[in-house]
């Protein structure tokens, strides 16, 4: 017995060095960042709440959460419009349906770096596929990445192709939860395939959806090598995302307090909008 | 009729998400100039882009260093977030209950925070440009912990006592007893790790600068943002086709444990 | 790891006999270093010198600043950009060269009066070795310019904008312009302003500063006026707004555009890769149609540091010395077609063969005696950034008049440098 006193502490330990080490530290050290200027080379210099202060005026910064939300608002109804309807599409008894689901995946597990690289080339001005396409129906070409009011609704909407195929399975799943006779019940009152995917299959798949939108927002504010491989944050800071921003302002100018000040700041955020969905969605489903 | 719409549907959906491989896989393989007219097929097939993109990026070490990483790393996390697991669902012990919390607390933490101290503590211990900062970081997460805490919840108990009482020691019951039970989890773990580890490349961009320690997603990176692709489309691509590869194919063996695994990672919330 | 340690101590203590030199990984400059290294080992005893380009990364800033931070810098490194080098010298990181015996008198001799005053920090030391520019000048083809019946060269900003009407064409037919008089990165990023706005106002404003007395010095009509010169050129579509897929040189090339702003590099890469019979030539930056005096321009220097890890700092300047006499810098421009920093050098006998062999040279080497550097700001780096958005915003796009954006970025300037 003697033993076991000291084991589970032995299976554990390795956890907890690395949460000291990984996550525990660099929270109060991130902190401590906040009220400092520092270039990594000199010492560091208390600024009290000069980073602070800068934030709030730092029309960047700003901008580029003006500029995450763009995204989010493009991205997320396409992603569930989109995920809903081939999950819809697949879950009526269809042949090739491993076929189908195996495609719609295939971006999902491939490196962001790849995806960006291909449809930068498909998103291009000149010869760009999407243009090609446009010209040769006699329309006009698109600033797909060049136009700075467009340049963002193009990265949602790549950004949408890559993660689909995932919410496609969870959607799936869900749509193989609603009991059968809900529908057969529905058909014996008439009711057409709207209503009865307005009345049951939404409410029914209301948790999925729910999970959906936070895995998205949490995914949209994350953005990075999107804009950092295809546009740089360009045209005119359109793209600029705030992971982008932090990044740069840590990594090209190695303002590291600041960075820090508007990581924490952000991170608070992300987490403030995901418990405001989460209360909003469930309120919801109260009703 | 409905139906033959609902096909008609789904396959323009699936053509919309293959088609960009081809393209992407048949311009690699085409002259220069044949890219931006490329709908199908080139005039010729050429090596061309890869043997310049070969000769301008050290690829091959990128990749080696890729697999050494993801697999150092998945074997790395199979190991310590099972042993957690583990205590956590089977062993009794002061504090229990607030590592739990602690990790579902990590879990909810953005990674913006960590990411500018975690890169000090790295300069600081003097592991920029080493593999171990690449590994490091990664050895624990939250996520596979829980599922393993899971999949040991589901084991019964019965199993554990009988081995304790033929004097197995924790380290054997947990390896050799109840490996084999869990091995889906183990799988869906190992594919999200590796997957999730071989796709990484903010971090490398931050704690590698020697070229020869640098990871395949953070060279070809480097390689279309930076001037050394010249401007080349071909050999560009070229070097996303190599890097999506590996995935790619360990995807056509495994398709259906990969569907699982990042579903089950979507279900977390 | 603690022996790995104790180890470069003890070394360390011994009196450190070796100083550890890092080039830049160009080959032509591995070659001239590895010379230059040999010929040092073979002649000195006491001290020995080993060499390595520097480790290849993102950027070689980027590596200076982790081996900065790491304590890992070289005794000598010679490929400091010389917006760098205030950075590095407020943390205290460099040594100053002044203080070293014999310093001052062989870079006044070698570079001038002008380049010393360039290369002072704002503290009064000296902590930079002027070594090696690529001035940045027009560089057009010969066979268009003669085909486009022009009214003599583009060499001012009327001029080149009237040439820039005359050389956008569509010559396939399809509705897009195709054949432009120029061509110059539209990337946001700070140094793509090195090869634009920067030798374009210091070729207006004489060499005029960005940063003077820790305040912005550009809010001038020089600046107002080179935004509005470009902004024209992509207004009228003389210059293409896209990223052009094969790069400038492409272009150049294959004769899409007239005339392109590059530096000495262009000459190998051209005479490499140009098609048969394909012609080209230099000259300077273009000027307001009303400018006087000599052209100035943007020189991309790099230069040599000592790092305050070197505790044979005076030996480490003797070695360097051997690298910048004259007989060092011909054979440096030899080996790798750069201009050394010295005063004079295209009059100078010495160095006469070599123009007479690669006559497209000369123009860079007279240019040299026009060209500034940066100016000594920590945060130069950034004050490019904040130019390059109000370029991309005004000139790019068209968003804002050029005398609201160089205001703008001055007043951010100001901002950042805390006034």
């Amino acid at each position: 017995m003697k033993k076991k006193k000291w084991l589970p502490y032995l299976f554990v330990a390795p956890y907890l060095l690395h949460f000291l080490v990984f996550v525990a530290f660099p929270v109060l050290f991130s902190l401590v960042l906040t009220f400092h200027k520092w270039n990594i080379i000199s010492p560091m210099e208390f600024t009290g709440l000069d980073n602070y202060t800068r934030m709030f005026r730092d029309k960047m910064f700003w901008k580029t959460i003006g500029n995450t939300i763009q995204f989010l608002l493009v991205h997320i109804p396409l992603q569930l419009i989109v995920a809903l309807a081939l999950a819809e599409f697949l879950n009526q008894n269809i042949k090739l349906k491993g076929f189908y689901r195996a495609a719609f995946f295939l971006p999902v597990i491939v490196s962001g770096v790849v995806v960006t690289i291909l449809w930068q080339q498909l998103f291009g001005f000149d010869s760009g596929l999407f243009n090609r396409l446009l010209t040769n129906m006699g329309m006009d070409k698109v600033g797909w990445l060049i136009d700075p009011d467009i340049a963002m609704n193009s990265i949602a909407i790549m950004a949408t192709w890559k993660n689909v195929g995932l919410y496609v399975i969870l959607f799936l799943v869900g749509l193989q939860t609603v009991p059968p006779h809900y529908y057969e019940a529905a058909d014996i009152e008439g009711a057409t395939h709207w209503q009865k995917f307005r009345h049951i299959t939404l409410p029914m798949i209301n948790p999925t959806i729910f999970m959906v939108v936070i895995l998205s927002t949490i995914g949209g504010f994350s953005l990075f090598i999107e804009p950092y491989v295809m546009t740089g944050g360009g045209p005119l800071n359109s793209t600029l995302s705030s992971v982008l921003y932090i990044y740069k302002q840590a990594f090209q100018y190695y303002h590291m307090g600041y960075s820090a000040t508007l990581g924490f700041f952000f991170a608070f955020l992300i987490l403030t909008v995901v418990m405001l969905q989460k209360r909003f969605i469930e309120t919801e489903e109260v009703d | 009729m409905k139906k033959i719409l609902v096909y008609l549907l789904l396959s323009i959906a699936a053509v919309s998400f293959l088609y960009p491989f081809y393209w992407m896989v048949v311009a690699s393989l085409s002259p220069a100039g044949d890219i931006a007219g490329l709908v199908f097929l080139p005039s010729e097939f050429t090596m061309d882009n890869y043997w310049q993109m070969i000769a301008k990026i050290p690829i091959g070490r990128a990749l080696m260093n890729s697999m050494l990483v993801a697999t150092i790393t998945t074997f790395g996390v199979i190991v310590f977030c099972s042993m957690v697991g583990y205590a956590l669902s089977r062993m009794e012990f002061k504090g229990r209950d607030a590592i739990f919390y602690i990790i579902i607390f990590t879990m909810t933490l953005p990674f913006q925070i960590t990411l500018i101290p975690n890169y000090i503590t790295m300069v600081e211990l003097h592991l920029v440009d080493t593999y171990a900062a690449l590994i490091l970081p990664f050895l624990l997460n939250s996520f596979a912990i829980l599922l393993f805490r899971q999949a040991f919840k589901t084991i019964p108990q019965s199993l554990i006592d009988a081995a304790r009482i033929d004097g197995c020691s924790e380290i054997r019951i947990l390896f050799q007893i109840l490996f084999p039970n869990i091995i889906p989890t183990i799988v869906v773990v190992g594919i999200l790790t590796f997957m999730n580890s071989w796709n990484e490349v903010l971090w490398p961009l931050i704690v590698i600068r020697e070229e020869s320690l640098m990871t395949m997603p953070q060279m070809v990176t480097l390689f279309s943002v930076g001037g050394r692709a010249e401007g080349q489309l071909g050999v560009k691509l070229a070097a996303a086709v190599l890097l999506a590869l590996p995935i790619l194919i360990a995807y056509a063996f495994f398709q259906k444990h990969f569907i699982q695994s990042m579903a089950s990672s979507g279900l977390k919330e | 790891m603690a022996i790995i340690l104790f180890g470069s101590c003890s070394s360390k203590e011994n009196g450190n006999k070796e100083l550890l030199y890092w080039s830049s990984n160009n080959a032509a400059e591995i070659d001239f270093t590895s010379d230059k290294v040999a010929q040092w080992n073979a002649d000195t005893s006491h001290i020995k010198m080993s060499f390595q380009p520097i480790p290849e990364g993102q950027s070689s800033e980027e590596v200076i600043l982790a081996a900065v931070v790491g304590r890992t810098t070289p005794d000598i490194y010679a490929n400091m950009w010389q917006g760098s080098v205030e950075l590095f010298a407020k943390a205290g990181k460099l040594i100053a060269l002044d203080t070293l015996e014999g310093f001052k008198e062989f870079i006044l001799e070698r570079c001038g009066q002008k380049t010393l005053v360039e290369i002072t920090s704002n503290d009064g030391h000296i902590y930079q070795v002027p070594w090696k520019i690529n001035p940045i000048i027009t560089l057009y083809n010969k066979a268009m310019v003669s085909k486009l019946d022009l009214d003599g060269m583009p060499t001012t900003y009327s001029k080149y904008l009237a040439a820039g009407a005359k050389a956008s064409q569509d010559q396939d037919n399809n509705g897009y312009i195709d054949q432009w008089i120029g061509y110059t990165e539209v990337k946001v990023i700070w140094y793509q302003r090195f090869f634009n706005f920067y030798p374009l106002y210091l070729a207006a404003s004489h060499g005029g500063a960005l940063v003077k007395n820790n305040k912005a010095a550009f809010n001038n009509e020089y600046a107002i006026e080179v935004f509005r010169f470009l902004q024209e050129l992509y207004k009228n579509n003389y210059f293409s707004k896209e990223q052009s897929a094969g790069g400038q040189d492409r272009l150049f090339m294959e004769g899409d555009i007239l005339t392109q702003w590059t530096g000495p590099w262009s000459i190998s890469h051209l005479d490499k890769f140009k098609p048969a019979g394909f012609e080209y030539d230099f000259f300077p930056m273009q000027v307001p149609d009303n400018h006087e005096g000599p052209i100035y321009t943007y020189a991309d220097p790099k230069n040599i540091v000592l790092f305050n890890t070197c505790t044979q700092p005076q030996e480490a300047w003797n070695f360097v010395k051997t690298l910048i006499t004259k007989e060092g810098d011909k054979q440096f421009l030899e080996i790798s077609g750069q201009l050394p920093r010295r005063q004079n050098i295209d009059k100078d006998a010495f160095f006469q063969d070599y123009f007479v062999k690669n006559p497209k040279a000369i123009t860079f080497a007279k240019q040299a005696n026009f060209v500034k550097g940066t100016d000594n700001c920590e945060v130069i780096v950034e004050v490019f950034d904040i130019i390059s958005q109000e370029y991309e915003a005004c000139v790019i796009y068209n968003k804002k008049t050029p005398e609201a954006a160089i205001a703008d970025a001055a007043a951010a300037v100001n901002l950042l440098l805390g006034n």
